[in-house]
């Protein structure tokens, strides 16, 4: 009698022990997830934020030349051929700043480079940027700057009427999106979810390019 | 008297077998319980201070951007004065872990061009330096090519973005602190956590 009694403590032991090490587990796996994502976000926001700066740092008026390429990272080979330069040097910043926990990321791609749109108000519709002719569609970084047409047509970057509203100002935006994948790590065994992550910046110009 | 305590059960001593296994128990358990709440309470520093790093980089990024020597320079900023500006903001997150530069010096003392000075790839490259638990600012820049005339049939400028303006790149990397002190766990240095960080932009530079 008292030994079954013991055998049964001792079953509920092991029991209490193989419910309690999975659900432990499986908090630690999801707390170092999210620390992770918060991680990868604050990255994301950093990279974005340079590269929207970084548009001010190339001639307001140049145009790369035939045969310019730029981020070879990740695979991702970026024909620039005709886009402003400022495009080109915001995604060089993006990828180069970048280039950590890359393995974890699945990037939402997007159109490098777009001009125009507008935050709208009462007298302005909302509108959304259009794609830059020829630029590469399948980029991780969309960035919608200021552009010139053939004719010295000056095509505003993206009008936030939230800053000096109601006319606003012409701003540089950059976007990133992506998804975590945790797959192919030992915290897949506990995080059954996909964490997105997503940043955008505006930069304004600096004071001489005004 | 004595009849009124007949009924009064005395508490009985656990049997020296249950004792025995409940020691065992909570020994088996105890390591468990410390290496997840180390491993949470570390992951949560970790993340603390790589937001840190994160922020400082990109101000460190910006501040090299437009800190050459000249409007014309194409020398990396002096990674300790870079180092300098970011420093206040990494100690107050990476408490335990020194912050030096990363700079090969030159004959004036300044850290030299970028020719000399090639950061460190890998933290482990940075603790057989300069030992555990120390992160390093490293500041590099790389040149566009040289502009030459273009072949015919090819559209100046020739190679394509001889024309830019120097890529600054700002690295912090290295081993952190973790709560783990020194002596325990794998390796001479304990437990720590490694960083690498980094930001890169171009350069702010006017035309010649």
């Amino acid at each position: 009698m008292r030994r079954s009694r013991r055998r049964g403590d001792d079953a509920q032991a092991v029991l209490e022990t193989a419910l309690v090490i999975p659900i432990l587990l499986f908090l630690v796996c999801n707390f170092v997830a999210v620390m992770v994502q918060v991680t990868v976000q604050e990255q994301l926001n950093s990279a974005t934020a340079l590269a929207a700066q970084s548009r001010f740092q190339a001639p307001e008026n140049a145009v790369d030349a035939s045969g310019t390429r730029c981020c070879g990272v990740h695979g991702v080979t970026l024909v620039t051929s005709g886009l402003p330069t400022g495009c080109r040097y915001a995604a060089e910043t993006f990828y180069g700043t970048m280039r950590t926990d890359t393995g974890l990321l699945q990037w939402h791609t997007v159109t490098l480079c777009t001009s125009g749109g507008d935050s709208g108000n009462g007298g302005h519709p909302p509108a959304q940027p259009v794609a830059y002719a020829g630029s590469p569609a399948n980029a991780d970084v969309s960035c919608d700057i200021g552009s010139i047409k053939a004719g010295g047509v000056v095509v505003p970057g993206y009008v936030d009427r939230t800053l000096n509203p109601p006319s606003g100002l012409d701003v540089v935006t950059c976007s990133a999106t992506a998804s975590l994948d945790f797959a192919n790590t030992p915290l897949a065994w506990g995080v059954f979810w996909t964490p997105t992550v997503h940043a955008q910046a505006e930069a304004l110009p600096p004071p001489f390019r005004q | 008297m004595g009849g009124e305590f007949e009924g009064v059960v005395r508490p009985r001593r656990m049997p020296r077998s249950r004792g025995g296994q409940a020691l065992v128990e909570f020994a088996v358990v105890l390591p468990l319980f410390l290496f997840c709440l180390i491993g949470a309470l570390d992951a949560g520093l970790w993340a603390v201070q790589t937001s840190a790093e994160t922020s400082a980089v990109e101000q460190a990024a910006m501040i090299a951007s437009s800190a050459g020597s000249s409007p014309l320079s194409d020398v990396a900023p002096d990674a300790r004065a870079v180092t300098a500006a970011i420093s206040a903001r990494l100690r107050s997150a990476l408490f335990g872990t020194a912050i030096e530069s990363w700079c090969a010096t030159d004959a004036s003392g300044a850290c030299g061009p970028d020719t000399t000075q090639r950061c460190p790839s890998t933290p482990a490259e940075v603790q057989a330096a300069d030992g555990p638990r120390v992160v390093v600012v490293c500041v590099s820049e790389a040149d566009p090519p040289v502009c030459a005339t273009p072949p015919p049939g090819q559209a100046a400028p020739f190679p394509p973005g001889c024309g830019d303006s120097p890529m600054i790149t700002v690295h912090v990397i290295g081993f952190v602190a973790s709560l783990v002190p020194p002596g325990f766990g794998p390796g001479a240095g304990g437990f720590e956590l490694p960083t690498d960080i980094s930001a890169t932009t171009h350069t702010l530079r006017f035309a010649p």
